[in-house]
């Protein structure tokens, strides 16, 4: 009870720090807006966004469409709207896959013993050595695209991210006068994992995985524009672009569309994060706005 | 206390943010760029949609090598610019059809070879056209030759082409095309009897100057050619895939002349750049939804007819090419011996027949995939067909491909429907050879196999009565619709955009013959 009253109680630190910053504010409501609307996308989207509707290809902005039409006919507005979910679906579940297993496999390592520290720092170098778009274009190719494969290729090289920090702040922790004083009155390992180390590793995971949402929102529209990331006619701001691309020269809304979230998101995450960050690492506290 | 003249400033890292994002706004409310001037006149630029890859006419590989090679070499004749399929003389003094399967030909006597390999002879015509159909050579493009023998040497500059059988596409695709480039005998020889893509020795009115892969090509004009000299003092070839890249080219300056996209077609006609010109020219080109007669979820011929039935032609050529080519009927485009006036499933989609079809076929829940190349206007149409067949409760999933594995699919047992294009030259033979049963999961990916067709393929080659071959080439495109295999789409368009400063010399088919291009 009282874990929780204290848990409650930083989280509204942590709110209220955030929306005093104007930085933090600003990407708070972003990335609310984000939310909301992926999540209510079914609910407020004005026209299904995969029925053609060919003899209205290719309109301008207005009441009836808002964003216009593509060369199929189909709105816009819509399109972009179910594009942010499943954008939001790839990043969310490929930030809480890799998140899990880096801290897991990150607090094994700083706190287990060398050799294992060793083989985990293999196989996350291992991973590190792919180079991401290409490892991805490798792993689409062979398996054949699809919303579950680019959730999987981005969770497998982003772990190794986590991981490593995980690690480094474990292996600091674990020399922590307070873990020594918890050694000697008999805690087991999990409960020193558990309840001392994963608190304290949790706040800068959580600056990382904001600042994470962007790029993973990026590989996914990236691999979409190049038709390896989700299936047509699913909308995806990516594939929303690579329709913009080809039609350049005859509307520019649907690279609008399709690139304005994009740019929209990555500055909400990154506010965000950067608030975010102020909030949950003291040296920082006082500068940047916060007195 | 001395100031210093610069202060350094520390940035901290939101202010950079905050800086960053303003800069891009203000950047984004901008815009435009400055263009760069025009093309000179002596110096004629333009865009091949990729890179050369053999200067060997027994390896070329199709257009882009052609384009290259066809003002550096001469042919017997070459093909006539203008609105209707033709050739003209080129080294050729005459050329007549004896008989059936004679063909006797005079060469001129100015033309001749670059880096001393002397004057163009009977020889090296006999050469050139042997050596493609010399198994030893293994040349690419053999097929093209059909049923050469030999050529008989009669003189210095005289001789008889001589077939096993009559072979009409000879005037069509083999005399003025790839295969009818004459190279020297004794230049060959000279370096072992092939080259890649550096030539030996040439002889048309412009030389080739250089290659820079992924670059350009530069072709630079003859001073010894003794016909009517290349207009231009050079001509540069850039190689650049991507259509919409092409057309920002032109634009901006860089390039004199290129094929443009459909969707940019309206666009350019109603405001076009200045000092340009944009004309429009049928394709040969055929673009087809097939289905695999080997699957077994396809094995249902009225399964296979409600698809037919179901695909609507003219929404595909609103949404996918912008209303600039029309429906096929068929592989052989209008203007060629063998063009059907109508297919036998119609254009609209029938979806009260197609739904009848499918309600006779007694298959249910019916699920397929369609095979594409990742190309937009492909993306399109297949998303077009999608929504056709969900109209009659098939589930259709879109299954992207890039160009490399696209091509290698035709092995593959497995396949579904593939929504393909295959290019084309002016001789119904050149369509018909890729169905037949020898090429099933070669280049013949719906395997369908006809002992008729096979038959109709093999004696149109040597049918000599225009009329009567392409009732023959008629009959095998409906036995091809007949087995619910093809869905014939468009044989699409080629607009052309150029500066006024030039005269283009194009082939029906809107592609460029380079060495007849004229300054205005």
């Amino acid at each position: 009870m009282e874990q929780t009253l204290k848990t409650r109680g930083e989280t509204a630190q942590i709110f209220h720090h955030l929306v005093r910053d104007p930085l933090g504010l600003v990407g708070l409501a972003i990335v609310s807006i984000i939310l909301l609307s992926a999540l209510f996308a079914d609910q407020i989207v004005p026209y299904d966004p995969v029925a053609l509707n060919i003899p209205d290809r290719l309109q301008g902005p207005s009441l009836t469409h808002l964003l216009g039409t593509d060369q199929l006919g189909r709105d816009t507005f819509s399109r972009m709207l179910m594009g942010g979910r499943v954008a939001l679906q790839v990043a969310l579940p490929t930030i809480a896959g890799a998140m899990s297993l880096g801290l897991l496999l990150g607090m094994i390592a700083g706190y287990g013993p060398r050799w294992l520290d060793n083989l985990i720092l293999l196989f996350f170098d291992t991973i590190r050595s792919f180079p991401t778009v290409m490892f991805a274009l490798a792993v689409v190719a062979l398996v054949g695209p699809s919303l579950n494969t680019v959730i999987l290729v981005i969770m497998a090289t982003s772990i190794p991210t986590y991981g490593r920090v995980v690690r480094t702040l474990t292996l600091s922790l674990k020399s922590a006068e307070f873990i020594t004083a918890e050694k000697a009155l008999g805690a087991t390992n999990s409960r020193i994992l558990g309840v001392h180390i994963l608190p304290n590793v949790l706040g800068p995971m959580a600056v990382i995985a904001a600042m994470d949402i962007p790029t993973i929102v990026g590989l996914e529209a990236g691999l979409s524009f190049l038709g390896m990331g989700v299936k047509p006619p699913t909308p995806s701001w990516g594939s929303l672009l690579n329709d913009g691309y080809s039609l350049i020269r005859n509307t520019p809304w649907p690279i609008i569309a399709g690139g304005l979230p994009l740019i929209i998101t990555t500055l909400g995450f990154t506010f965000l994060g950067e608030a975010l960050r102020d909030v949950v690492d003291p040296k920082l506290r006082g500068r940047g706005g916060k007195k | 206390m001395n100031k210093p003249n610069i202060q350094w400033t520390k940035l901290p890292r939101r202010s950079f943010l905050k800086g960053a994002s303003a800069l891009g706004l203000a950047a984004a409310a901008g815009g435009g760029f400055s263009r760069h001037a025009f093309a000179d006149g002596t110096t004629l630029r333009t865009r091949a949609y990729s890179d050369m890859r053999s200067l060997d006419p027994a390896f070329s590989q199709g257009v882009v090598d052609e384009e290259i090679q066809a003002p550096i070499y001469n042919k017997l004749i070459q093909y006539q610019p203008g609105r209707e399929w033709g050739w003209q003389l080129d080294a050729a003094q005459s050329i007549e059809q004896a008989d059936p399967t004679h063909i006797n030909f005079t060469l001129k006597d100015t033309i001749g070879f670059t880096n001393g390999f002397g004057a163009m002879g009977a020889e090296d015509v006999k050469f050139s056209f042997e050596r493609i159909i010399d198994p030893a050579l293994e040349s690419t493009n053999k097929p093209d030759w059909g049923p050469l023998s030999h050529v008989e040497v009669t003189g210095e500059r005289t001789g008889t082409i001589v077939l096993k059988t009559p072979f009409q596409p000879l005037w069509n695709i083999t005399l003025p095309y790839i295969a009818g480039n004459i190279v020297s005998k004794k230049a060959f020889e000279s370096v072992g009897g092939k080259i890649d893509t550096t030539p030996v020795a040439t002889s048309g009115p412009y030389l080739h100057k250089s290659w820079e892969p992924k670059q350009k090509t530069t072709l630079v004009r003859n001073p010894d050619w003794k016909g009517e000299a290349g207009a231009f003092d050079t001509i540069e070839i850039f190689p650049i895939d991507d259509e919409k890249a092409a057309e920002i080219a032109y634009e901006a300056g860089a390039i004199d002349f290129t094929r443009i996209s459909l969707d940019s077609l309206e666009r350019l006609k109603a405001s076009p750049p200045a000092d340009s010109t944009v004309v429009e020219f049928p394709s040969l080109f055929y673009v087809w939804v097939g289905m695999n007669l080997d699957n077994p979820k396809l094995e249902n011929p009225k399964l296979r007819q409600a698809i037919q039935h179901a695909i609507d032609v003219p929404s595909i050529m609103q949404a996918s090419y912008f209303s600039g080519a029309e429906p096929s009927t068929g592989i052989i485009a209008p203007g060629l011996v063998g063009h059907r006036e109508q297919s036998m499933t119609g254009i609209a989609a029938n979806l009260e027949k197609a739904q009848a079809l499918l309600d006779e076929s007694g298959e249910s829940n019916v699920s397929l995939a369609i095979d594409v190349l990742n190309k937009s206007t492909n993306v399109t149409t297949a998303q077009i067909l999608q929504a056709n067949l969900a109209a009659l409760g098939i589930a259709l999933e879109i299954r992207l491909h890039e160009g490399a594995t696209f091509w290698q699919l035709g092995e593959n047992k497995d396949l579904e429907l593939i929504l393909n294009r295959f290019s084309m030259t002016p001789d119904p033979y050149y369509a018909t050879s890729w169905f037949i049963c020898e090429q099933a999961g070669v280049w013949n990916w719906e395997r369908h196999c006809s002992e008729e067709f096979d038959k109709i393929h093999a004696d149109a080659q040597a049918e000599a009565d225009p009329e009567k071959r392409a009732a023959m080439y008629r009959r095998a495109q409906d036995i091809m619709e007949e087995s619910g295999a093809y869905k014939f789409i468009t044989h699409e368009a080629t607009p052309d955009i150029f500066r006024n400063t030039i005269v283009p010399a194009l082939r029906p088919d809107g592609l460029p013959l380079y060495r007849y291009f004229g300054k205005a």
